[in-house]
């Protein structure tokens, strides 16, 4: 009994932070009524237990690597941790309770730009996964079991539409569908047939579809090998304050774009 | 009470089927009929009248009862009202608030059957509060039954009203969902004093002026809000200008970046213009086609 304690002691030794993934209340409250040496975080999509430190997770990650890589991220940015400090992450792996503790070494290589890419774009995160949750979706199934590829462009709408043109009729004209709506992976679904960008705005509502990006493309460095789609979306996100959600046609990977750079490469199949 | 007079009933009353099967098989069936008879007439009609109008009441009251439950179940109004207090003291004695309700409709149904009773077998015991009490009766049922539904949706209100300010980190909003349970809960008793018969008088004219007071100091301090309002509802159904548009309002001129509701985002060189939709309407819009 007492090796099983010494192997959870060499965990948790020595920590400066501890970090609860999606706490229930109760489980929280016991760790707030410990009093505890460390400084306590909470790391979920919704501070559903109003937690002092909160970090906004603004995808349910189900790789815990990422979920942990993200909170960390979130911390960094925030302040709340340090590089060269050691956390540990109370998480859960399988369905439930929170089941395993990671002692993780914080280093300044992971700050990689996702958690910026959430919680500093101009769009609300609350609209950016709702954009990544659809392109995931739209990745997953398909059309019609055939492989898709879309464009979406996030934020600073009234910029991106000066930047393009339409290839046709606009058909969300007069409509006011917001991503995050139950209908929207439907319509999307269809929509993403048509050639061209889909642009969203600040708040989430979808301008428009249909649209041809012209934004000038120097200067914008991704990796080799990414195909016309991609490169549009990188150079409209240099040209404006707009984040691009870039779903591949060919290799199937949902890619995010800001600054004119490559931020976050993701497999839908891992979601 | 009335339960023992039912199963009393129902019993003699399967005595009293039994004779016509029971005649052709001989002599004792002959014996029965006249012996039957004597019981039947010991008793007084009204009695016996009275007897039946039990059981059937009996019956009624379980039947609308559980239709009442039945239906409201359906309806869903177990899940809507889960959370409120009066359904949580509900469960604490082993009960749910559409069971209430059942149990209530039924007590009612059973009350009135049994003063029905009284009066058909011409029971005399003080009429005259017999007869106060059976018009009283549906009062006093509506009176409880308005009393439960106020409770149950005050608290409802409260509870609404509490999640969709949640959002806002300030202790005083926590006042707003409070005050609406108890404007809630004083009409529902209001409406079932009147039910009764009490006076109210003073209470509706205290309900009025404080009424009075929300919509007027409301529509005073939200009027910016509602004009801003109608004149988005226009913007949003017209689209007279979209997202991308160059125009000018008033002083600012930029490219739409957002409208809703309330306001038009309008954005240039790094500015962003937050106009209110009532300001489009006052000074109207330029729009630029270079």
């Amino acid at each position: 009994m007492s090796a099983l304690s010494d192997l959870l002691d060499a965990v948790v030794s020595d920590v400066e932070a501890v970090l609860l993934f999606s706490p229930s209340s109760s489980h929280y409250r016991q760790f707030a009524d410990a009093d505890l040496r460390e400084d306590l975080l909470v790391v979920a999509p919704e501070n559903t237990v109003d937690a002092e430190t909160y970090v906004e997770l603004p995808l349910e990650f189900d790789n815990v690597r990422d979920r942990i890589r993200f909170g960390i991220e979130g911390a960094l940015e925030r302040g709340l941790v340090e590089a060269e400090d050691v956390v540990a992450c109370s998480v859960r792996i399988f369905d439930g309770d929170p089941d395993s503790v990671v002692r993780v070494q914080v280093t300044e290589s992971m700050r990689s730009g996702i958690y910026d890419l959430f919680a500093n774009s101009r769009a609300e995160p609350g609209v950016i996964r709702d954009v990544f949750e659809v392109a995931i979706e739209l990745g997953k199934k398909g059309q019609k079991g055939k492989p898709v590829g879309a464009l979406f462009v996030v934020g600073d709408a009234g910029k991106v539409m000066n930047k393009s043109r339409p290839l046709s009729y606009n058909p969300f004209e007069k409509s006011h569908v917001h991503v995050g709506d139950p209908i929207v992976n439907v319509m999307l679904k269809e929509f993403s047939r048509l050639d061209g960008a889909f642009v969203v705005s600040d708040s989430g509502k979808i301008a428009s579809a249909y649209r041809y990006l012209e934004p000038a493309a120097e200067g914008v460095d991704i990796p080799k090998g990414l195909g016309a789609r991609h490169m549009a979306g990188a150079a409209i996100t240099r040209d404006t304050n707009a984040t691009a959600i870039v779903l591949s046609e060919s290799d199937g990977l949902v890619r995010a774009f800001k600054g004119g750079g490559l931020i976050l490469e993701i497999d839908p199949e891992e979601y | 009470m009335i339960g023992t007079e039912a199963v009393a009933t129902t019993g003699s009353d399967a005595a009293a089927s039994a004779p016509p099967n029971g005649t052709p098989v001989g002599v004792v069936g002959q014996m029965d009929p006249g012996a039957l008879a004597g019981v039947f007439d010991a008793v007084p009609r009204a009695v016996w009248f009275a007897a039946v109008v039990a059981v059937a009441g009996v019956l009624l009251a379980f039947l609308l009862g559980t239709l009442t439950t039945r239906v409201l179940v359906r309806l869903g109004v177990p899940e809507a009202v889960e959370g409120t207090a009066f359904d949580r003291a509900a469960r604490d004695f082993d009960t749910s608030t559409v069971h209430v309700i059942g149990s209530l409709v039924r007590l009612f149904v059973l009350g009135v059957t049994f003063l029905g009773v009284l009066a058909i077998a011409n029971v005399t015991v003080a009429a005259g509060f017999w007869g106060r009490t059976v018009q009283f009766l549906p009062q006093l049922f509506f009176a409880l039954l308005i009393l439960i539904v106020g409770v149950v949706v005050g608290d409802k209100v409260q509870l609404v009203i509490g999640e969709r300010l949640t959002g806002i980190k300030l202790p005083e909003v926590g006042v707003f969902p409070r005050l609406a349970k108890f404007t809630v809960f004083y009409i529902a008793v209001l409406i079932a004093l009147s039910q009764l018969g009490v006076a109210t008088l003073a209470l509706v004219v205290l309900l009025a002026a404080y009424l009075f007071a929300v919509v007027f100091l409301g529509g005073l301090a939200l009027s910016d809000l509602l004009t801003s309002a109608a004149a988005g509802s226009y913007l949003l159904l017209e689209q007279p200008y979209a997202i991308g548009d160059e125009i000018e309002i008033g002083d600012h001129r930029g490219i739409v970046q957002e409208v809703n509701l309330f306001v038009t985002h309008i954005e240039d060189d790094g500015e962003e213009f937050v106009v209110p939709n009532s300001t489009v309407f006052e000074t109207g819009v330029v729009r630029v086609r270079e």
